[in-house]
């Protein structure tokens, strides 16, 4: 059914209009502006789609025809490029194309049978929001008069178990300040490794024949100097682990923040920062990876905060962990990954499962250092149950209580590391 | 590529190669054959990916070229090289029959078509027709600026080389990537390629896989090997595992099965030939005997 009529199209490089009315099918006009129109929601949905692809979209459906379920598969195949938009994209696909006269509705109303869909997982709620933000606001609005807690605006709207937030949004003035002048004198010397990858340089094992071709070429074939490859310096991957449960929240902000700033890309003397990927946890494991894209501090901690949903709900290390493990376990690259576990340590979940899943990280990762808040107390012992088990696995335990030790952070690190460098 | 106008005949023939996709599988490939796009494979080790290049190649009758990607791949392994070796006897020769005075021709005279060693990515363009597969596997492998070398091949299938010019395709390459996640791909790799999501097989297909792979397997083994991998996959046994077995893990199962002569999977079997279906020592362990005996229970038709 599908590839009869479309085959010949196929040559077409590109929809117009003359091929649509030579095909004579007066759905095909209506299904660009669906098409369009679903794109809009997509975008909606945070799904990012530009127009070349709404143009490819198109031109698919003309190769597989109109069947609803190749229709799925192709515009999936063109729009989505990323695993985790998938689930997004087949609900508003469904929502969308269920019947496709509700088009023009859906974009300045709520669909009657969204709620019902709604109800679940946060995704869901992505979907939701994308096909009515008229309900969306009004639902935030609600959300907000039943909780005293301090809100974030930006957040979005979840009747689920969210219960206490972080006051995590914005720094004051003071504190800003602060992290300002700590990323601006406090280099993280993040430890180098020479990678695969070679650059031209004076020494090195390998002779740098393009390089020595080409200066022979102008000297008839004389080779006065063999031109070099030497391998190139990199900056070790960086996996930051925060804990965000009550008894952090203080020291969790701003560190956050001072890592933010000290490992922005094109910034200062973090200018050549690797891989980076950061996960809040407290009784479950939060990816802020995406939120520290945003370049600008405050804008981090807003989204962080409303990514959080168990903030101040304990610690439960050897849970995160595992779940880390299932399903972040690619983030440690090639046991050379740099993790920085932040953390008073006082853990209320299983020592066994922690002990378990901290041999785990050991074992895969480069270096594991625990930077512990409590070390502020002289004569602090790691002695509760997780503390204990951390210290022992931990390549090192470093102080972060205040910002004198924050700035002593980098060279800690570095005198961490140094034996350990080969 | 004729043959291959709709998406069941596409089907069909990947079918006859030995891989059994399913619709939605088989309408991405259709597409990007269609629209002349690279096709990005994203899915967990052993679902495929790999496998569907190399049956996509036998069923289109194109050579597959492959292109191992690696940390610190630098463009000389992945496009071209120059062949320095003969291109400095070139100039020797030209030097010994007197020709060295005009040192610009010899430089140019150097850098000509037959001292270029071409690496997958020029191979693929330069295939006669009908032309070439190229896969480019686990890109995910190689390093973050090594993608940018791959834009311009992905998004108009040509290579740049300074001294000569643009090489363009001569057929356009049937071009598929993939990338077991390790890293998100950059968006520039990504807008240029039509995307796929491989799962893990549903139990139906998983069984026809085996049954195509492992004919020496009868349809009780095949069966109860289908249904086991399966189950260990979904939760609640999901969970005990690090790492589910794919589909290369579950027809590797099943041959090893034969080769033992069983007939019939017990807890016993299972826990022998565990590793091969776990690669991970707590894996293996965690498979205990009781866990066997309770996937291979029949079919739980209640719960």
């Amino acid at each position: 059914m599908s590839g009869a009529g479309a085959a010949p199209v196929a040559a077409a490089t590109g929809w117009t209009h003359g091929t649509a009315s030579q095909l004579g099918d007066a759905r095909s006009g209506k299904l660009a502006d669906n098409l369009t129109g679903f794109g809009r929601a997509l975008r909606r949905a945070g799904v990012p789609v530009d127009a070349a692809r709404m143009a490819l979209a198109q031109q698919a459906l003309l190769l597989v025809g109109l069947a609803r379920q190749d229709m799925a598969a192709a515009l999936e195949a063109v729009l989505i490029s990323r695993e985790q938009d998938r689930q997004v994209f087949r609900e508003l696909f469904a929502a969308y194309f269920r019947n496709p006269d509700v088009a023009q509705k859906l974009l300045a109303q709520m669909l009657p049978t969204a709620p019902e869909k709604s109800k679940g997982a946060p995704r869901r709620q992505r979907v939701a929001d994308a096909l009515a933000p008229l309900r969306a606001a009004r639902q935030q609005h609600a959300s907000t008069q039943e909780q005293k807690i301090e809100f974030d605006a930006a957040m979005t709207a979840s009747d689920q178990q969210r219960l206490r937030r972080a006051d995590f949004n914005q720094l004051s003035a003071g504190e800003y300040q602060l992290v300002q002048r700590l990323v601006r004198e406090v280099a993280l010397p993040l430890p180098r490794y020479a990678s695969r990858r070679t650059c031209p340089g004076s020494r090195g094992s390998r002779p740098h024949w393009a390089a020595a071709m080409r200066r022979a070429a102008r000297t008839g074939g004389e080779m006065l100097e063999l031109p070099r490859l030497t391998r190139r310096d990199q900056p070790v991957p960086l996996l930051v682990l925060v804990d965000v449960s009550g008894s952090m929240e203080r020291y969790a902000r701003l560190l956050l923040t001072f890592l933010h700033a000290a490992t922005a890309r094109g910034q200062g003397a973090a200018r050549n920062v690797g891989r980076r990927d950061v996960f809040a946890f407290g009784t479950g494991l939060t990816d802020l990876t995406p939120t520290f894209r945003h370049a600008d501090g405050d804008a981090m901690l807003a989204h962080a905060s409303a990514a959080i949903t168990d903030f101040a709900g304990g610690t439960r290390l050897g849970e995160a962990l595992h779940q880390l493990r299932r399903q972040h376990a690619r983030r440690l690259v090639g046991r050379r990954t740099l993790v920085l576990l932040i953390s008073d340590g006082l853990d209320t979940g299983e020592p066994a499962a922690l002990l378990q899943e901290l041999g785990w990280l050991r074992r895969h990762c480069g270096q594991l250092l625990w930077l512990n808040p409590l070390l502020r107390y002289e004569g602090y012992r790691p002695t509760a149950r997780g503390a204990e088990v951390l210290h022992r696995h931990a390549h090192g335990m470093l102080a972060v209580h205040n910002l004198e030790s924050l700035q002593q952070l980098a060279h800690s690190i570095a005198a961490v590391l140094q034996p350990q460098r080969r | 590529m004729n043959a291959l106008a709709s998406v069941d005949a596409l089907m069909q023939a990947l079918r006859d190669e030995g891989y059994l996709a399913d619709r939605r599988l088989a309408t991405a490939v259709f597409l990007a054959l269609q629209l002349q796009r690279p096709l990005l494979l994203e899915g967990e080790p052993g679902v495929g990916k790999t496998a569907l290049a190399q049956a996509l190649a036998r069923a289109l009758q194109r050579v597959l070229i492959r292109l191992q990607c690696y940390d610190g791949m630098e463009q000389r392994e992945a496009l071209y090289e120059w062949n320095y070796a003969a291109q400095l006897l070139h100039l020797r020769a030209a030097e010994a029959q007197g020709r060295a005075a005009d040192m610009g021709a010899a430089e140019r005279e150097v850098y000509q078509d037959r001292y270029l060693i071409p690496r997958p990515l020029l191979q693929a363009l330069r295939a006669p027709a009908p032309g070439a597969v190229l896969l480019i596997d686990e890109v995910d492998r190689a390093d973050e600026p090594f993608e940018a070398f791959l834009l311009e091949y992905l998004g108009e299938y040509q290579v740049s080389i300074p001294e000569i010019g643009a090489v363009q395709a001569a057929v356009t390459p049937v071009t598929i990537l993939t990338s077991n996640r390790t890293r998100d791909l950059h968006d520039a790799v990504k807008r240029r390629c039509l995307y796929h999501w491989l799962d893990y097989p549903e139990r139906e297909r998983e069984l026809a896989i085996v049954r195509a792979q492992v004919p020496g397997a009868s349809e009780a083994l095949a069966q109860q090997v289908a249904l086991f991998v399966s189950r260990l996959r979904s939760r609640p046994f999901a969970d005990a595992f690090q790492r589910a077995p794919g589909i290369a893990e579950s027809v590797e199962w099943a041959k090893a099965l034969v080769a033992l002569d069983t007939l019939v999977v017990d807890p016993e079997v299972v826990s022998d030939t565990a590793g091969i279906l776990f690669k991970q020592r707590e894996d293996v362990a965690a498979l205990t005997a009781t866990l066997a005996s309770e996937l291979l229970q029949p079919e739980p038709e209640a719960s």
